[in-house]
């Protein structure tokens, strides 16, 4: 079989319109959660997510229904409960807990075929039909126009809170609306590289551009353009050479990140040997 | 030029979960002015900052910012807060100071980038931050990110300066920058400055206003009736001495116990022992109203 032929199989097709639309929005939301060091709430709302997905599937539903309100519930949660910066950690430990422990829970009652759950956990990329893109793009183009929109106050609240707050903005309700788009983000990303793998796309392509660049509006792009890039080439080496596609672009965004690490070290080994 | 008053008390009392932080405080601030505001912790330094800034409310009396009533938001008056989160991120010092421009602004901007970036530059030339306004925050320096700090907080031009312990942890030298700086800040905006410090000596030459909060009160005076030995003693529940250098300066010194005979404070007087009686204990928890 011809690589031309694989890449216009439909499914490979639809993988490509899905990761696209989940690359950008994941990009940009994960700028700021490295920029709040909310990586641990990221994990959190995924793995909560697991456990709706199993939830739905006892239930007959979909699980993406189920995906939606577990996540949307715990970024709630956490938002609610640990506006402030500081008080964080354990709202979202208890809160990862108390999900796993029900997604041990409805999976021991279901008793059918486990390979929802096991997509679920991994990501099921090769298995987007035409309504999953639907739903990827509609969700994610969401949270590229509402991100754009509360852009400027979103940085400020996450930067500096404390001057934030004493110029009129509200610590407590931004911290909402960002895990709000957080969960929105997961659910979506979800359907791509799975609960385990969240990661690779929420938080290691941001990660590198905030190493690489000073600029907010820069480094966002460069996640959104890492995440793109990391998706694209993953899908492309997975159908191409095989191997599960989530690790591929796993294995891409992580190093990435590690490229940029590098870089820094590098350049600031040249400043500190150029002022000696 | 606006020539109301920066800040008018009146017999105005904060109460905060319960507890009295300082009641009937009365004290104007003249504009283009520089206030110290001085006391132990826990006296309700930064609550008098907050109530300026619309974020805690009086219980009694009145407060006037500017000639209004204080709300929060309010973009004629800058803060710079003592604790803040920006100084370990990786975005640039004029970035920074960008969002104390418009930070505030929510949409898709619509023009005006030239006249930001000029205000920005020029809070930045102000505060003499330009030098390092490019490199990322959490590289620079405590004076520098002090530097950059003021410049995020007046880059708006407000008319009142709120400035929480801009010293804190700072080296002599930076202490003396921050000073001369403030003295720029206020004669080149003509802003009046309310800054709270645990250190006056910085300040002593530019002060024009003394506030000290202690004991749920807050008394304002010039710097000639606040240093004096009683009153600082009394003030930090401490004995402090007062050293004349040769060139005429005054240096606030803290004073080791072995040579405190403070007058105010009957549980001093026995080092080893203190006294346990209920008047020395209800004095002591007093002063230290947070702390008991």
């Amino acid at each position: 079989m011809s690589l031309w032929f694989l890449l216009s199989l439909a499914f490979v097709q639809h993988a490509y319109y899905a990761v696209t639309a989940v690359s950008l929005a994941a990009g940009a939301v994960g700028y700021f959660v490295v920029l709040r060091r909310q990586a641990f709430a990221a994990h959190a709302i995924g793995h909560v997510g697991f456990a709706g997905a199993a939830g739905a599937v006892l239930l007959g539903l979909s699980p993406v229904v189920g995906l939606l309100v577990f996540c949307l519930a715990a970024g709630v949660l956490i938002g609610l409960g640990g506006a402030a910066l500081d008080d964080r950690d354990a709202v979202v430990g208890v809160t990862l807990t108390a999900a796993l422990g029900l997604g041990v829970l409805f999976i021991s009652l279901y008793s059918g075929y486990a390979d929802a759950t096991y997509s679920i956990l991994f990501g099921q990329i090769l298995g987007v039909t035409w309504a999953d893109v639907a739903l990827v793009a509609t969700v994610s183009l969401l949270v590229l126009v509402v991100v754009s929109l509360v852009y400027r106050p979103l940085l400020f609240v996450s930067v500096d809170p404390s001057s934030a707050v004493a110029r009129g903005l509200s610590e407590r309700g931004f911290s909402l609306l960002f895990l709000s788009l957080l969960a929105l983000t997961t659910v979506v990303a979800i359907q791509i590289v799975g609960v385990l793998l969240v990661f690779s796309l929420l938080v290691a392509p941001a990660a590198a551009a905030e190493q690489l660049t000073n600029r907010p509006l820069r480094a966002m792009a460069l996640a959104m353009g890492i995440a793109l890039v990391s998706s694209w080439l993953g899908l492309f080496l997975g159908v191409w050479i095989g191997g599960p596609v989530s690790f591929w672009i796993t294995a891409l965004a992580a190093s990435t990140y590690l490229v940029a690490r590098a870089r820094v070290a590098w350049r600031e080994r040249r400043l500190a040997t150029k002022v000696a | 030029m606006c020539r109301v008053n920066a800040l008018e008390l009146h017999d105005a009392t904060v109460t905060r979960g319960g507890r009295v932080i300082w009641r009937d405080a009365n004290v104007s601030v003249a504009p283009g002015t520089v206030t110290a505001v001085l006391g132990p912790n826990g006296a309700g330094k930064s609550t008098l900052l907050l109530s300026v800034l619309g974020l805690v409310s009086l219980s009694e009396g009145s407060l006037e910012v500017l000639g209004e009533s204080p709300r929060r938001g309010n973009p004629r008056v800058g803060y710079m807060p003592q604790s803040r989160r920006e100084a370990d991120q990786g975005i640039s010092g004029r970035e920074y100071v960008g969002l104390g421009y418009d930070g505030t602004r929510f949409g898709w901007r619509r023009g005006g980038a030239r006249e930001k970036a000029a205000a920005v530059q020029e809070a930045l030339s102000l505060t003499g931050a330009r030098a390092f306004a490019d490199r990322p925050l959490r590289t620079l320096s405590g004076g520098q990110r002090q530097r950059v700090a003021l410049a995020h907080a007046t880059v708006f031009r407000p008319q009142l300066l709120l400035l929480d312990e801009p010293m804190a942890a700072l080296d002599l030298a930076a202490r003396a920058e921050i000073a001369d700086l403030i003295n720029l800040i206020r004669d080149t905006t003509g802003t009046a400055v309310i800054v709270v410090v645990h250190d006056l000596n910085p300040l002593s030459s530019l002060v024009d206003q003394v506030l000290w909060i202690a004991r749920h009160q807050i008394r304002s005076g010039t710097l000639d009736e606040v240093v004096n030995e009683s009153v600082l003693s009394d003030l930090y529940g401490h004995a402090v001495e007062i050293v004349v250098t040769p060139r005429g300066r005054r240096v606030i010194v803290g004073l080791e116990e072995e040579f405190a005979h403070p007058h105010p404070h009957p549980h001093v007087a026995g080092h080893d022992h203190p006294p346990l009686d209920e008047e020395a204990h209800e004095h002591f928890a007093e002063f230290y109203g947070d702390d008991s």
